[in-house]
């Protein structure tokens, strides 16, 4: 009976443990990555620095126009989200023409069956009004949301993450993201 | 028991404490106070005073720390204006402007099919420095301890490192894609740097090291000269060894005018002590004290002041080396009283037609009073057409006043932030070319020539009373740069107001470019509706915001009490010395 009892105990803590495993386990994604710009902020750049430094596969086009020819070789898109002022007065846009590019690019990508990850890595300096509305406005599309933590502050990204059952990663620094990137990319 | 009384306001941003030197955003000491954007910078100041340094030493000492931790803001391949009253009732100003390399000339430009626009972000785009000569003029104008001294807590900064701040970390961010073309050594790994990290800059600490043991001449005509001039011919640059050697700052008298009583101590053209005084002449024209800092009226009476001045400005301040221009006159009480005639109370100027109401003080020049130009003529109207310069919340001010009441009114730049994003031995180049006429216009008065120096906004003031120092005022802030310290100047003296409620108030700006009166929110809804009742339209910024600038403040009571306050919008502090 004892040894009974310390195979169904050791079977109970197998079974949690797997099942700890399978709701923490996390989805991972495809190369070649096409790294785009939400919101014309320097973390776009940011992004291709670190996939650059992580020996990804990619390819950076800050700002990509939605078509079939524009994301065909890729099998993962990365929207680094983030608005500036200047970033998109440089661009001749404004915001609404950038979310309008941004709507029709994620919702390109998943009919092509291509993986979208939302990427938010300079931090709390870059949420404002604009960088919100370009998040509100795609974020819940993603398979992945990968956030710095302190743009997370106020639990906007978990709440999108929860509402949509999307999985999110949160990392301290931006530089963090390189190794984020290589566990949800498998290298 | 101390003589010193020392007391916090704030602790928001205590730093490490290595002697007794007390740092926080507002701070009140009688022993002496240093009020700078930053508060290793200040705090080093602090140091030196305690030490037993004047004014002047800790002076040298903030600019060289400053070049270190806001190495976007300022530094050595920078300029600036220092303002000095010294407690024997000297008055200096010391000008050290950047400077045309001696072989640029729009014909050159033409030449290489480009434009200042195209330049103004390429090592092109560089004047020939003047911080370190600024430097050695104020050393000589009576600092009293070895320079060695006075760079070594900058040299120990720039090597040991510091912790990054929310501003360093944002202007990195702003700038990224430039840095990581022209300067990828700057950058953390090639990444922007984050708050909370940790800087190093072992190349400007060995540059620092070199003018610690070699004297400053070095930056111009020895090994860093060398470095600089390379740096210029393998990526394109205009400046020369012979530019950097032909650089010299210069000791002037600085400009003085009156506002209710209190002496206005300014530094002259190129930069903006003149119209300063000019809108100041203005104001006082207007019982603006009867009024509330947030009555319509008053910020309607101040802002449309701004714009007018800012139109005159731009036709009566250039470089006096290079331009004949009736300074006197835009400066006189009577011309104030001509000029203020242009303001309707009942309706804002109409925005598309600024540039017709600049004003000619020529006649006042003369000294001719206001009735008598009243009665033979009316303002002639000048051109319309003025150069379009984008200025950039970049530079940085610190006051300084110490125990026997040497004071000194200090403002630095790389003219934007990061200037070119030419980083030489550890150190941005400025980017001043912006500041002359994009081409050459008979009617401006900004047209680029070998030597000249650039006319900017800068403005470091001191304010006296009865021959005492009572504020030592300047901010960064481009465009912003006069109605901010306008702001500050009304606040302090009109509406009493303490030093950190001045620099706390939300700012507004009146300035030819800007057809909306842009301002930070939190004025009260009424006002904001009456102003627009008046014919304004407005433009709120969150509150608060760098964009109007990060002034550091110290005002001294009748008692003697000195009050300092840092920025709040830029991370600013004071720091006392505890004797």
């Amino acid at each position: 009976m004892k040894r009974l009892l310390i195979v169904l105990l050791m079977a109970l803590i197998t079974v949690v443990a797997f099942a700890d495993e399978q709701t923490t386990e996390t989805t991972t994604f495809e190369e070649p990555i096409l790294i785009t710009s939400g919101g014309q902020s320097p973390g776009a750049l940011q992004m291709m620095v670190l996939a650059k430094t992580g020996g990804f596969d990619f390819e950076f086009i800050k700002d990509v126009e939605p078509a079939k020819e524009n994301i065909a070789a890729f099998n993962t898109i990365i929207v680094v989200v983030g608005a500036s002022g200047k970033g998109l007065g440089a661009a001749g846009i404004d915001v609404d023409d950038e979310i309008a590019r941004l709507e029709e690019l994620v919702s390109l990508a998943k009919a092509e069956g291509k993986s979208v990850i939302i990427a938010q890595i300079e931090g709390a300096t870059r949420r404002g009004p604009s960088s919100d509305k370009i998040s509100d406005a795609i974020a819940h599309e993603a398979e992945l949301l990968l956030i710095k933590k302190d743009a997370d502050e106020d639990g906007k990204f978990t709440t999108i993450a929860n509402e949509n059952e999307i999985e999110i990663i949160h990392f301290e620094k931006t530089s963090d993201a390189r190794g984020v990137l290589k566990d949800v990319f498998n290298k | 028991m101390k003589r010193a009384i020392v007391f916090v306001f704030s602790i928001c941003l205590i730093v490490g404490v290595t002697f007794g030197a007390v740092t926080a955003q507002t701070v009140a000491s009688s022993d002496g106070m240093v009020a700078a954007a930053n508060a290793y910078a200040a705090e080093i100041g602090a140091e030196i005073l305690e030490k037993g340094g004047n004014a002047l030493d800790a002076a040298i000492a903030v600019s060289f720390a400053l070049g270190v931790v806001e190495p976007y803001a300022s530094g050595l391949g920078g300029e600036g204006y220092a303002v000095i009253t010294m407690a024997n009732g000297e008055k200096h100003a010391v000008d050290f402007k950047s400077m045309a390399p001696g072989g640029v000339t729009y014909d050159l430009l033409e030449e290489l099919e480009t434009s200042i626009s195209d330049i103004r972000y390429t090592p092109k785009g560089a004047l020939v420095p003047g911080v370190p000569a600024g430097i050695q003029k104020v050393y000589d104008l009576g600092a009293t301890l070895p320079l060695e001294e006075l760079i070594a807590p900058a040299i120990e900064l720039a090597r040991e490192g510091f912790v990054v701040n929310e501003t360093f970390a944002k202007v990195t961010s702003d700038k990224y894609e430039a840095l990581l073309n022209s300067a990828p050594e700057f950058l953390n790994d090639m990444l922007a740097w984050e708050t909370g990290d940790v800087y190093k800059n072992e190349a400007l600490a060995e540059t620092m090291e070199m003018i610690a043991e070699n004297g400053i001449k070095c930056f111009y005509e020895g090994q860093i000269a060398e470095d600089i001039a390379q740096y210029m011919e393998e990526n394109d640059g205009f400046i020369t060894k012979e530019d950097l050697e032909n650089y010299v700052a210069y000791v002037k008298k600085p400009v003085q005018g009156t506002y209710r009583g209190y002496d206005v101590i300014v530094p002259g053209p190129p930069v903006s002590g003149p119209q300063l005084i000019a809108i100041l002449n203005m104001l006082e024209n207007y019982n603006l004290g009867l009024m509330g800092w947030d009555d319509p009226l008053a910020i309607h009476i101040i802002q449309q002041t701004l714009v007018l001045e800012d139109v005159d400005r731009r036709y009566f301040i250039s470089d006096p080396d290079y331009y004949d221009l009736p300074v006197e006159g835009f400066m006189s009480k009577e011309y104030a009283r001509r000029r203020i005639m242009k303001i309707d109370l009942n309706q804002a100027i109409d925005p598309d037609t600024y540039w017709d109401h600049g004003g000619n003080p020529t006649p006042f020049e003369e000294g001719k009073s206001f009735e008598d130009v009243l009665i033979e003529e009316g303002a002639k109207e000048a051109a319309a057409e003025l150069v379009n310069v984008k200025e950039s919340p970049s530079t940085t001010h610190f006051s300084i006043l110490d125990k026997e009441g040497n004071a000194v009114a200090w403002t630095q730049t790389n003219s934007s932030f990061f200037g070119t994003t030419s980083f030489v031995n550890g150190f941005f180049m400025n980017n001043e070319i912006g500041n002359f006429a994009s081409t050459y216009r008979d009617w401006d008065v900004i047209n680029l020539e070998p030597g000249m120096r650039p006319r900017t906004t800068i403005c470091p003031t001191i304010i006296e009373k009865d021959g005492e120092v009572r504020f030592i005022i300047g901010t960064p802030g481009g465009g912003r740069i006069v109605s901010t310290i306008t702001n500050l100047i009304v606040d302090l003296i009109d509406f009493e107001m303490p030093v950190d409620k001045a620099i706390a108030k939300p700012k507004f700006v009146g300035y030819v470019w800007y057809d909306k009166i842009r301002m930070e929110k939190g004025l009260p809804e009424k006002t904001l509706e009456a102003l627009e009742a008046l014919g304004h339209e407005l433009r709120l910024y969150e509150y608060p915001d760098l964009y109007f600038g990060g002034p550091n403040l110290i005002s001294v009571g009748q008692d003697g009490m000195m009050i300092g306050a840092g920025s709040i919008r830029r991370n600013g502090a004071a720091s006392a010395p505890e004797m």
